[in-house]
């Protein structure tokens, strides 16, 4: 009886695993990856300033490795063991000439439209291309939710250190 | 057996039991009347037409209608060709009733050993008591090349059961014929149509679900401007984090961080300050001290924020709804 005791005070989320808020889970995984990955990356390279990219490879990693459980965060891990030169997620100029070329195509069939559409989302969703357009439709879902609260925990670092 | 008959009353003859010829007939006369009643654009014309063709015997009725359900998708091309090539769909359709009456009994056979047996007797209870949904879901969704000649016919649909059903196999068919024109036998159709019918509402449902998630998204309609949308916040998210990814490069020399000090209580202030944060720019977003980090237990909202009290409700569905979707996708 005490050791129950003794270990449901020492849980930090609630007794039943339905109510675990997943948000605050990820939340916390992520900033556990990130900030030691930083640390480490500022200690190795002493010298020299932190390079952007590497960063932004940590950056990535932390949050493929936060979100083990759904299907894009596999694509990314890929994407970026597979690549020494760490890939971003997004190329915010790229994108932004995709949108232009979208709006500038509209007077095709509408059926046509949507499914550019989905196409383009498919290349925002890291290994949205592999998938079909169901199961593209529900990883966007928490892709979206993962990609807010990483913003969020960087946020948080970011203004902890300044 | 009916077959010897040849008579002007061959109209109430069930449609099995008549031969191809009284068949060529009976389609004759009906495919005029389709015709001319479609290209009309009138009245509920199904309801008309098989009104008249109720009105003669009653039981017979039912047994054909027992039949349409399986070779409903024959009466529903008979429809679509109705349109606009009369003789070629009344050769074409010959050929496909015949095979359609030889596959009827098979076809409760077939569906009834697939695996899918489940789905269709949802599909035949779905006729009768979800036609009005499905109608809806015609008119909204429309990712495959559903022809605008669908939508004519389900807003000719009148509100009695035979001609949803009728009308349901046509539009069915209609979609199919549209893509397919010659691969219609009665019970694949059925399990095709059903098959695409189910995934478009699988889809549809994503969609809403996304259209909750995505800020702002509620006022648009239809479903280019809710991906548009989908999009740009992906984007935008996207880009954000790039940002802060470089800020933090920037300042990474200095990091200084008691991560384990951070405790839940800040992750959800940020929470309900976050769709605000959204919505400026980054160089806003960063400069607004949204609260202190380093002070434990206290939570100091320093925010001075316009939108504060109108994001609060918005915000409590976001972080209930990250829960949901967590919940939903663990399990």
């Amino acid at each position: 009886m005490e050791r129950q005791i003794i270990n449901k005070k020492k849980r930090v989320f609630s007794v039943e695993p339905n109510k675990i808020p997943p948000s605050e889970v990820f939340t916390r995984k992520y900033t556990s990856l990130l900030v030691p990955a930083l640390k480490k990356l500022n200690m190795n390279k002493n010298s020299s300033q932190v390079n952007q990219l590497t960063v932004k490879h940590e950056v990535d990693m932390a949050l493929a490795l936060s979100a083990q459980e759904f299907a894009w965060s596999r694509f990314l891990l890929q994407k970026l063991s597979s690549s020494n030169n760490p890939t971003t997620t997004t190329s915010s100029s790229s994108s932004g000439i995709r949108i232009q070329e979208r709006s500038g195509k509209e007077g095709g069939h509408e059926d046509g439209e949507i499914e550019e559409k989905l196409r383009e989302l498919q290349k925002l969703l890291p290994g949205g291309e592999e998938m079909n357009v169901e199961e593209m439709l529900g990883e966007i879902g928490n892709y979206i939710k993962c990609l807010e609260l990483q913003t969020i925990a960087l946020k948080s670092i970011v203004q902890d250190t300044t | 057996m009916l077959e010897g008959l040849v008579s002007p009353e061959s109209l109430s003859l069930s449609y099995a039991d008549m031969s191809v010829p009284e068949r060529l007939k009976w389609l004759q006369q009906h495919q005029q009347q389709e015709v001319l009643s479609l290209s009309s654009n009138d009245s509920p014309d199904l309801l008309q037409i098989l009104q008249f063709h109720g009105s003669n015997n009653d039981e017979l009725l039912q047994s054909t209608f027992s039949h349409f359900q399986m070779v409903g998708s024959g009466f529903g091309t008979n429809y679509n060709m109705g349109f606009g090539h009369s003789h070629e769909a009344m050769d074409g359709y010959i050929s496909r009733t015949s095979s359609c009456q030889i596959h009827s009994p098979d076809t409760m056979g077939v569906m009834l050993k697939n695996s899918e047996e489940n789905r269709a007797i949802s599909l035949k209870n779905k006729r009768k008591s979800e036609v009005k949904t499905r109608e809806e879901e015609k008119t909204e969704k429309k990712i495959k090349v559903e022809a605008e000649t669908e939508s004519n016919i389900s807003n000719k649909e009148a509100s009695s059961d035979t001609s949803k059903e009728t009308s349901k196999g046509a539009s069915q068919i209609q979609k199919l014929d549209y893509i397919h024109v010659r691969a219609r036998r009665g019970e694949a159709t059925d399990r095709h149509s059903l098959a695409e019918r189910a995934r478009r509402e699988k889809i549809s449902k994503k969609m809403k679900y996304l259209q909750d998630l995505v800020p702002g998204c509620n006022t648009v309609t239809g479903k280019a401007g809710v991906l548009d949308e989908i999009i740009n916040y992906v984007q935008s998210l996207q880009r954000q984090v790039e940002f802060l990814s470089m800020k933090l490069a920037v300042i990474n020399p200095e990091l200084e961080l008691g991560v384990e000090d951070l405790s839940v209580k800040q992750f959800q202030a940020y929470f309900t300050n976050f769709p605000v944060v959204i919505a400026s720019k980054p160089s806003v977003m960063v400069d607004v001290p949204l609260f202190p980090l380093d002070q434990q237990g206290s939570l100091n909202l320093s925010v001075s924020n316009p939108n504060q009290t109108s994001i609060d409700a918005p915000s409590e569905s976001w972080e209930t709804q990250s829960q949901s979707l967590f919940a939903s996708v663990l399990r």
